[in-house]
């Protein structure tokens, strides 16, 4: 397996808390990985670690085999983009315009150019508008192009912030819980939507809380708890591995559904 | 009647609820209203001579003595008062909300003109009754305008009317010609009412403020009938044709009223802040770096040119030419200014907010210090040469043909091109990819660098830029003015210019020359409230913050998140599913 995004014994410690162990995997290229596990079990830290906003304490984050910065910044210019697990656009700013920042690492314009709105300019402008339109015209926000994203609706405000991820380019995409709080007609859009991105030729890595969600959308789903890769397999595996059941929940295997559903409604 | 004033205010959104009793009244209301302030108008306003002589416009004046010599603020109030008859009898759309502008602008000159009189004159007894004389004038004007605006609250809620009216581009050219120069006049008029503010006219200020009311109420008239956003929109249109002509406007300031050397070096020292303020604002507006000692970097800037042009330099025999002086102060000053943003890369919000609080206080100390001998201390650094082109110095007066340019004129010009020129670069700049960077980590530092943003260079650049731009306007101030002291850049002016930029409008130029202005022009206006000068101030910006918390011209996205009704709202329910997840 050629993995294009590849974690090798990532170790994360805040003070005497690790959050994460020793926990290594690969993506491979178009492949979607669910990643699934309690509250705290350090699946956002492990994103963290991925794009550059913690340096692990020990182990290592490679893209096609280069090691990757710690530098988000750096990190979204070799192509790993990412959305957060509670909304972060740029809330008084439109649609096309959070979509436009995006393209900030793939537009080349010198300080003089900016300052004087010369040729090159212009053209890297409508380049970047143009790709935007396509963007938002993809997620199907065209109608709120000129809205301020702080106005969008819930669902729109998520699939804004996936346009503005892949505005940068990405080969490989990390969505954090891009479901939560949505009903089950937006949840089937956004697993159609997730489903146009891997066919796009884009690797995705999901956090997830909905494991039916994840169980029908990943190729591969990695169990992390209390920081430890516990399990990784197909989704029929995983399901069935009594550790996962044991581990998550303790309880029988037809029933973790329903008491990750109970327990999500009274969160 | 103090009751009908309190329960006046209503500029919210359904007057109807409370004061649906009057409702069937209004136009009566409105027309009792316009005849009490026209009757106040022709009343005497003061009982008696003041100390300093009689009230400006003779507000002692008789009624029946000189009916016809009724000019300043009671020709205002007159014209007010008729206004509102007129409106009261007359059907058009929204003259509910146009009523209320004319009748808070009565209530504001009335206001801006009594309570000087009875500050003066030492008690009420000024403006009722004293010695035998009487003067209901302010009270009946001041009832007429609450029963103005008490009319106008209870007329039903009206959209406000949008023009859609278009015409061929040539007409439309001449409507925004003729707008833009009553725009000229209407700012020359402000600029120079209530005189120069010395030792012969004592009621300056007072006269400046009523003249403020009055423009204020009138544009807020010409507001609601949706006159100005009509302008607006077809300014919008002619963009370039807008912008051109706005230069020439403002470049055609010194052939008004203001044209006399005074009111240019005031319209200079404006120029002067405004540049300064656009500045400021790439770097509190656009990237949201909260900055307290901004105006370090317009000091920077003059002393360098002072040291350039001044005495320094001639030690040396070194004469260099004003253009290069200008450049090597910006760019001194941007280096500056780089220095000070690289410790942004550390620190946030209010931490950076002491940072530049520190160097401001470290430059000016410094200054007063003499340190290195390039600010001369307490002695400031005096001498420096006036700018001169062709022969001509610039302080000097320009007689081209029979047009006459009173002095500092020249300086004016100069200025109100740098101002040009910087409004360009913040234009420019705003909506590029810098720009965005900038907006984005003003929004969420976070977000912005995992969308690729380097925020550390993007942040000094921001700093950089702004000290460069305040670096230039330095070195013309010290041509300007001739004397640079560090006393020009204390605490005090830097949060003068940041108060000018959020007043203004935060992100938007036209809100930082507006702040700027209004800012400088103040103080040069209310000299003679001298103790009471900064308290004014104060509750001018204070009031500005209440009711308008998004600056005169704001930003247009902030305007949709501050203001109360636009925008589509969030589809209910999203909040709280936000909140759960």
């Amino acid at each position: 397996m050629n993995a294009i995004l590849e974690a090798t014994g990532v170790t994360m410690q805040f003070g005497g808390l690790t959050a994460l162990n020793d926990v290594s995997f690969g993506l491979s290229e178009g492949e979607i990985i669910g990643l699934i596990g309690p509250n705290g079990a350090g699946k956002t830290t492990l994103f963290n670690c991925l794009t550059g906003l913690y340096a692990p304490t020990a182990g290592q984050v490679g893209l096609r085999g280069i090691t990757l910065p710690v530098d988000p910044a750096r990190v979204t210019q070799q192509g790993v983009a990412r959305t957060f697990q509670n909304i972060r656009l740029f809330p008084s700013m439109t649609a096309e315009e959070n979509v436009l920042v995006g393209r900030h690492v793939r537009m080349k314009q010198n300080p003089l150019s900016s300052l004087l709105h010369g040729p090159g300019f212009r053209r890297s402008e409508a380049d970047a508008a143009e790709h935007t339109a396509k963007l938002l015209a993809f997620v199907g926000l065209t109608k709120f192009s000129d809205e301020l994203a702080r106005n969008l609706p819930y669902g729109d405000q998520r699939r804004l912030e996936i346009a503005r991820a892949l505005a940068t380019e990405p080969s490989v995409l990390l969505l954090d819980e891009p479901t939560a709080g949505m009903n089950a007609q937006e949840t089937e859009a956004t697993r159609q939507l997730i489903f146009a991105i891997r066919d796009l030729g884009i690797s995705v890595v999901v956090i997830e809380h909905d494991t039916k969600f994840i169980f029908t959308l990943c190729d591969r789903v990695l169990v992390l708890v209390q920081g430890e890769l516990l399990v990784e397999g197909t989704p029929d595996e995983v399901r069935g591995d009594p550790r996962v059941v044991e581990a998550y929940l303790g309880a029988p295997p037809d029933e973790v559904d329903a008491q990750i559903h109970a327990a999500e409604e009274t969160r | 009647m103090t009751t009908t004033l309190e329960k006046a205010p209503a500029p919210t959104p359904e007057p109807r609820g409370r004061l649906a009793p009057v409702a069937p009244y209004a136009s009566a209301l409105q027309i009792a209203g316009g005849a009490l302030t026209l009757i106040g108008a022709l009343l005497p306003w003061a009982t008696f001579v003041l100390n300093e002589g009689p009230y400006p416009e003779k507000a002692t004046l008789e009624f029946f003595t000189a009916p016809l010599a009724v000019t300043g603020f009671r020709l205002h109030l007159v014209l007010f008062g008729i206004a509102a008859i007129v409106l009261s009898l007359v059907t058009v759309p929204a003259r509910g909300r146009m009523l209320q502008g004319l009748g808070w602008g009565v209530v504001a000159v009335t206001l801006a003109n009594t309570l000087y009189l009875v500050a003066e004159g030492g008690g009420l007894g000024t403006i009722t009754a004293a010695d035998g004389a009487v003067a209901f004038g302010p009270i009946v004007a001041l009832v007429g305008g609450a029963l103005i605006v008490l009319g106008g609250s209870a007329r039903r809620r009206e959209d406000k009317p949008v023009w859609a009216w278009r015409s061929n581009r040539y007409v439309e050219w001449a409507i925004l010609l003729v707008t833009y120069v009553l725009l000229l006049l209407l700012v020359a008029a402000v600029l120079t009412s209530g005189g120069q503010g010395t030792a012969a006219n004592v009621y300056s200020g007072a006269v400046f403020l009523s003249f403020l009311g009055a423009v204020g109420g009138l544009l807020a008239a010409l507001q609601a009938s949706g006159l100005l956003t009509w302008i607006a929109a077809v300014s919008e249109r002619h963009r370039l044709f807008s912008v051109v002509v706005l230069l020439f406007v403002a470049l055609a300031l010194p052939l008004t009223q203001a044209g006399t050397e005074y009111w240019m070096t005031v319209a200079a020292n404006i120029g002067v802040y405004a540049a300064t303020a656009i500045g400021l604002n790439i770097v509190v507006g656009l990237a949201g770096l909260l900055d307290l000692g901004y105006v370090a970097f317009l000091g920077i800037g003059a002393f360098v040119a002072a040291n350039l042009s001044g005495a320094a330099a001639a030690q040396f025999d070194i004469e260099v030419p004003f253009p290069l002086v200008m450049v090597i102060s910006a760019v001194v000053a941007g280096t500056f200014g780089a220095v000070v943003g690289s410790p942004t890369l550390r620190v946030r919000g209010d931490y950076l907010a002491i940072v530049t609080l520190a160097f401001g206080e470290i430059f000016v100390r410094s200054s007063q210090n003499n340190i290195g001998g390039f600010t001369g201390g307490s002695n400031a650094i005096p001498g420096i040469p006036p700018v001169s082109a062709f022969g001509n110095d610039f302080n000097d007066e320009l007689i081209i043909g029979s047009v006459e340019l009173p002095r500092g004129a020249l300086y004016y010009v100069l200025i109100v091109l740098i101002v040009a020129a910087v409004m360009l670069v913040f234009g420019n700049l705003k909506n590029s990819r810098l720009g965005r960077a900038w907006i984005a980590i003003r929004e969420d530092e976070d977000a912005a660098r995992a969308m690729g943003i380097r925020t550390g260079p993007v942040k000094i650049l921001a700093f950089m830029i702004g000290a460069t731009i305040a670096g230039f306007a330095g070195a013309f101030f010290a041509h300007k003015t001739g004397t640079v002291s560090y006393e020009s850049f204390k605490f005090l002016e830097s949060v003068t210019l940041l108060a000018a930029v959020i007043l203004g409008g935060m992100g938007t130029i036209p809100g930082a020359v507006l702040g700027a202005s209004i800012l400088f022009v103040l103080p040069e206006k209310l000299r003679e409230f001298a103790d009471y000068r900064l308290l004014l101030f104060g509750i001018a910006l204070i009031l500005i913050m209440r009711f308008r918390p998004q600056g005169l011209v704001p930003d247009s996205h902030r305007r949709a998140e501050l203001a109360p009704d636009s925008g589509v709202p969030p589809t209910p329910g999203t909040a709280a599913k936000a909140a759960a997840s």
